[in-house]
């Protein structure tokens, strides 16, 4: 029986040889990301939307929980008065035929993102010296980030009751590897020493992990625990 | 590949996304801050950054210099980058590769270093 999405878990479990094989044009790495991703990242998203609405109902009814307000440091009085003044949340159904237009621009934006970061990194950790060019960084985001969609597949354990909470940590460390796991591709295809390659993902990472993840990252971590 | 101006359209969607932040001002005091500061007590190398493209998205660059000058010393050069990718695009050049010297890389890693070293001084 062909398990679903076996080649991605096994390029998971060995790393150091996924990447061996001939580079397939940029194109068709791109479609075959896409192909994987995009579905899973529809019903990734459509969950977690549910999810925040349901959630920002909840802030606006004022059903946070007094411990989370004092851990944010905020005079829970004032943003109570704050969330109940906020409008009403639009309903899912007007929502979620968007999503079919935002979901594959966001796959799309990430890729080129990494891509970037990922390319700056690299030539910051003197992982460029076989001068490929952007080109095949942009390639090698492609095929980590297709098996890497094996990520957002098990990610959505994460909004099953009890077994989220439990899962948690697991998940974490799942995408903690999974945003490694970018570095080999790299290194594959640049032709350098793996750790180069992954301490370039930990250069972005540091850079953004500081900046916009942590925000975006407590944001979603609110509209889980006040769903 | 060589025709589109990706510099250009990518300063394009950050100004964008400064916009938007921008609009975060009146609920700025809620915003949870840096997490490693708060963890550690010392600013990262980004601190200040949420701060300035607020001031940013409000077009008050006096306050963005204040809060990360780095950041608001870059933004300041964007349209000369974007216009330089314009002309790139229109000739239909390739972007130049990042200078294979180990030298520029260093340059790269003290500047990160020293804003780093700036925000925290500074208590950003």
């Amino acid at each position: 029986m062909r398990i679903p999405l076996a080649a991605s878990f096994r390029a998971l479990l060995r790393p150091g040889v996924a990447f061996n094989t001939t580079p397939p044009p940029l194109g068709q790495a791109v479609w075959a990301m896409a192909r994987v991703w995009i579905p899973l990242a529809l019903v990734n998203t459509a969950w977690t939307v549910r999810r925040a609405i349901e959630a920002y109902d909840s802030l606006r009814g004022g059903r946070m929980s007094s411990d989370l307000l004092g851990w944010l440091g905020t005079d829970p009085a004032e943003l109570h008065d704050l969330l109940a003044s906020l409008p009403p949340p639009p309903a899912f159904g007007r929502i979620w035929p968007w999503l079919f237009l935002l979901v594959p621009l966001s796959i799309l934006g990430t890729w080129f993102h990494h891509a970037v970061w990922d390319h700056t990194g690299l030539w910051l950790m003197g992982g460029l010296r076989e001068k490929r060019g952007f080109r095949v960084s942009l390639l090698a985001e492609a095929e980590a980030l297709r098996i890497a969609a094996v990520g957002t597949l098990l990610g959505l354990l994460g909004f099953v009751p009890v077994l989220g909470v439990v899962l948690a940590l697991p998940l974490l460390v799942l995408d903690v590897y999974l945003w490694l796991f970018r570095g080999f591709a790299l290194a594959a295809r640049h032709g350098c020493e793996p750790w180069r390659g992954m301490a370039a993902t930990v250069v972005h990472a540091f850079l953004l992990g500081c900046f916009a993840l942590a925000v975006v990252a407590l944001m979603l971590f609110m509209v889980r625990v006040a769903a | 590949m060589n025709r589109v101006p990706w510099v250009a359209l990518g300063t394009l969607m950050a100004a964008l996304g400064v916009w938007l932040v921008g609009l975060l001002q009146p609920v700025s005091q809620w915003l949870p801050g840096c997490a490693f500061k708060r963890l550690t007590g010392f600013a990262c190398a980004t601190c200040g950054l949420t701060r300035c493209a607020m001031a940013l998205g409000r077009w008050e660059w006096g306050k963005a210099f204040h809060w990360h000058p780095a950041a608001a010393a870059f933004a300041a050069l964007l349209p000369f980058l974007v216009l330089w990718d314009l002309r790139r695009a229109w000739r239909r050049d390739p972007y130049p590769p990042l200078p294979d010297s180990l030298a520029a890389r260093l340059s790269v890693w003290v500047l990160l270093i020293a804003v780093w070293a700036l925000q925290a001084a500074r208590g950003i």
